[in-house]
């Protein structure tokens, strides 16, 4: 793309949407422990939610990462948060009720490493290399717990290889239990064997990416692509809304579609009316207007 | 050898969806400038060209459809688990995937268009509203037959992948189909039909891609019009013959020499190729030569 990209001056601090992004996700992923502890599963959609904050901080991190002329990394950048994101993740699900803080943690390492050899070693010289993909490793591994604990009810590896119910408070005690439960069931139509885990990967890289590619340009503004990014983690939420009626029973998975709905009907209008805002004008059926180039 | 019979016979049906979504997928992304010919569509307004075409910059078009695929595969697949109807699952999973694949079209052109107000570029929201549902349309072909495919296969020829992995690892195939071999036709031929054929695009040239139509101004319904005809079947063919040539090459060869048989059969299929491509381009260089100037031509 030879666009040259600026990002946007003013609007909400990086480090604000930084806090506000992890905090939010991380709350929200442990809210869906809530279907553990009831034993039930419509607190499913706080991992939608959850995943929604941590785009909301990531495209603003692909933003910073971006305007240092990476035209084409923009998709680029997406894909390598979840692949560091991906692996971070899964590792965690097997920490129990620690899995979110771990898949932080474990991300950061991750996101960090590879910073470092694109900055350090293949000498890609971005001043803010490293710190981003650290933050889009975290965001990657966040995005998918989310998702994943929204598909099938549980950030818990037990929950995501059992095909329906969710394994309660009560029968889970770390790892050990894991182990036998693997032996014992067919995972083949499962999230993780069922490779489920691939749709929610890509929904999560392009909702990520997209928002700073669709908007990028001399008169990208903040509220518009955070706007954006909202109504991508809303749209993100609705086939996984959809895909939870394998896993979840009707009124979770219901419940799940419907705040992804809402929440989509409403980003996408916002989005629409700071689209408006910002062109340069709203045409209906209007022939070109030339301003200069050739005939 | 029932079981080769039936292999053969998926593997033709499989290679004929494959063409039938290449067509559909090269369409769907000219129309939409997806892939590299969205660069000049996005370049245009900079220097002064103020256009009427699609721009939806969602991505490349592999992840894009990487994607949609993977998403249309998903959601068959977890439709399949409660509804045991495999027709019925994989529509709904396209449907599903052609849904989210509209609404990133829409927000990519606004995004990008209104982003360019400074050089006065205005939205034309009939755009949108005419060529969103012509993308979708073309897109649902594409992804309903891809996901059809990758049914086939897990569920005939026992692929070791389960479906959504395999809607995800096609769609991304499809998508390179696609671009590599689909683009050339929009974005070196009929975004640049007002260049002497052979000029390449010089810097001068960058950005001024042809915005008016025979009659009237030129919409990217023109281009899908053009690329229909040229790019659509050469990707066609090119993602038939991939999947065609892949499962062939697995159902025949698979348990040939202890497993390896598929594998050297794959690496002679590489090497034909080749020699192929080598011939053309030699061919081609030959006959047509350098590119030579308007004056040294007609003198």
């Amino acid at each position: 793309m030879t666009v040259k990209m600026e990002a946007s001056a003013g609007g909400i601090p990086h480090k604000t949407l930084l806090i506000g992004g992890l905090v939010t996700a991380v709350v929200c992923i442990y809210l869906t422990y809530l279907n553990q502890i009831l034993g039930v599963g419509y607190f499913a959609f706080f991992g939608g939610i959850a995943a929604v904050a941590a785009l909301w901080w990531g495209s603003d991190t692909i933003k910073h990462l971006c305007s240092y002329g990476l035209g084409t990394g923009v998709p680029s950048a997406g894909m390598i948060a979840f692949g560091t994101g991906a692996i971070a993740m899964i590792v965690a699900t097997k920490f129990g009720i620690a899995t979110p803080i771990v898949a932080v943690i474990i991300a950061a390492i991750i996101g960090a490493i590879i910073g470092y050899i694109a900055n350090e070693i293949i000498n890609m010289n971005i001043p803010v290399m490293i710190i981003s993909l650290t933050e889009l490793a975290i965001v990657g591994a966040l995005t998918m717990l989310g998702l994943a604990s929204m598909a099938c009810g549980s950030f818990l590896f037990e929950n995501m290889i059992t095909n329906g119910a969710i394994v309660t408070a009560v029968g889970l005690s770390g790892a050990e239990n894991a182990g036998i439960l693997v032996a014992n069931i067919d995972a083949t139509g499962t999230l993780i064997g069922g490779c489920v885990f691939a749709v929610i990967f890509m929904l999560g890289a392009i909702a990520l990416q997209h928002p700073f590619n669709a908007c990028l340009g001399p008169n990208e503004s903040q509220d518009r692509t955070l706007m954006l990014t909202m109504e991508c983690g809303f749209l993100s939420m609705i086939p996984v809304a959809v895909i939870s009626y394998a896993y979840l029973d009707l009124v979770a998975a219901s419940v799940s579609l419907v705040v992804s709905l809402i929440g989509f009907v409403y980003t996408l209008r916002e989005y629409f009316r700071l689209s408006r805002r910002d062109a340069y004008a709203w045409l209906d059926a209007k022939p070109i207007r030339e301003v200069g180039g050739e005939q | 050898m029932e079981t080769i019979v039936l292999g053969i016979g998926i593997t033709a049906l499989a290679g004929a969806l494959a063409t039938v979504a290449g067509a559909a997928e090269d369409t769907e992304s000219d129309i939409g400038s997806q892939g590299d010919p969205n660069s000049q569509v996005q370049l245009a307004p900079q220097m002064g060209y103020i256009h009427r075409i699609f721009n939806k910059a969602v991505s490349g078009e592999p992840p894009a459809y990487g994607l949609w695929c993977a998403l249309g595969a998903g959601v068959a697949f977890a439709f399949l688990q409660i509804l045991h109807n495999p027709a019925l699952a994989i529509i709904l999973g396209s449907i599903v995937a052609v849904f989210v694949q509209g609404v990133y079209c829409v927000t990519a052109y606004l995004g990008r268009t209104a982003s360019l107000a400074k050089f006065e570029q205005p939205v034309y929201i009939d755009v949108v509203k005419s060529l969103t549902p012509v993308t979708m349309a073309h897109a649902f072909v594409a992804i309903f037959c891809t996901v059809t495919m990758c049914y086939l296969m897990a569920e005939f020829l026992h692929h070791p992948f389960a479906l959504p992995l395999l809607g995800l690892v096609w769609g991304i195939a499809l998508g390179a189909a696609g671009s590599a071999t689909g683009n050339p036709f929009y974005g070196k031929e009929r975004q640049y039909q007002n260049q002497n054929f052979g000029a390449g695009v010089p810097i001068s040239a960058s950005g001024n891609i042809v915005r008016y139509a025979e009659a009237g101004q030129r919409s990217s319904l023109d281009n899908g019009w053009f690329t229909t005809k040229f790019a659509g079947p050469a990707s066609g063919i090119c993602f038939g013959l991939i999947v065609f040539l892949e499962l062939w090459r697995t159902v025949l060869f698979e348990h040939e020499l202890g497993q390896w048989g598929a594998v050297i059969i794959g690496f002679v299929l590489i090497v034909i190729f080749a020699i192929i491509d080598l011939w053309v381009e030699k061919w081609s260089r030959t006959t047509y030569g350098p590119y030579e100037k308007a004056e040294e031509a007609s003198s």
